[in-house]
């Protein structure tokens, strides 16, 4: 089963509509300069309790059958996945364990090999199921925000 | 207090008479802006007297948008500032149409 390249980068726009507006509010930075049917990537910076900036990418491909690759980059995107680039208190795979992201489950190397990707939409133990771009954001948003360094 | 439609409008208003001066807040959520027209079907408006607590602005916007669930973390933000959900809005000195964010955090896994 896939999702055709338009229909993911029309959904993703349609949601990054009601993720713009969160995130304008909440002092996000959103790129999605180079959002396309190939490449279905945007990526949005966050600030820590400190002031550290955090980017995080997220790469879309099949969304929204299934959850999007959500991923630590530095400013340039040069590098990705260390741990210097994510923020404290993150799983140490380091990795956002969470149903919306693709790497957190085994499949994809990541802790879960009790999740399916079709069920991404499901509540992750104590917590609103996180469903939208927007809600990814949110939840990202506070949990960097409380932290006050990086892992690495 | 807030200002509801239906009956309890009624005894808001007449428990506002020379009550303490109220104030109009715009609280951007993930799922959505609330303002005194945005949802268009919303049954609660953000508008209250000062002495309100942050709390209370938090349980009813998570109300207006669904979200149900106790276990999540639920925050109150101006700009980058979290707004104790023990204080009043009098005590932020919140100007009419500030935009506040509810942020909301799911679990850990």
């Amino acid at each position: 089963m896939s999702v055709a390249p338009e229909v993911t980068l029309e959904v993703v726009r349609r949601e990054l509509t009601v993720a713009a507006d969160f995130a304008n509010a909440a002092g996000l930075l959103v790129d999605a300069g180079e959002l396309s049917g190939e490449r279905p990537c945007f990526t949005v910076t966050f600030e820590n309790r400190v002031g550290d900036e955090f980017h995080v990418e997220f790469d879309c491909h099949e969304y929204p059958l299934y959850p999007p690759t959500v991923e630590f980059v530095s400013g340039d995107r040069n590098e990705r996945g260390t741990a210097r680039l994510y923020p404290s208190g993150l799983h140490p795979m380091p990795c956002v364990c969470m149903r919306y992201n693709r790497k957190a489950y085994q499949e994809r190397g990541g802790p879960h090999g009790d999740w399916r990707f079709v069920d991404w939409r499901l509540p992750t133990a104590q917590g609103a199921a996180i469903d939208t771009l927007a809600m990814m954001l949110s939840d990202l948003e506070s949990k960097i925000r409380q932290s006050t360094g990086r892992m690495g | 207090m807030t200002q509801y439609e239906g009956t309890d409008t009624v005894n808001d208003r007449q428990h506002d008479t020379g009550g303490p001066p109220r104030v109009t807040l715009n609280v951007q959520t993930p799922r959505g802006l609330w303002s005194l027209t945005e949802p268009a079907d919303a049954k609660l408006r953000p508008q209250y007297p000062i002495s309100t607590k942050i709390g209370q602005v938090v349980s009813d916007a998570r109300v207006v948008f669904g979200f149900v669930e106790d276990d999540s973390k639920y925050a109150l933000l101006r700009a980058k500032e979290t707004l104790e959900p023990e204080r009043t809005l009098a005590s932020y000195h919140l100007e009419d149409g500030v935009l506040l964010v509810l942020s909301v955090q799911g679990g850990n896994a």
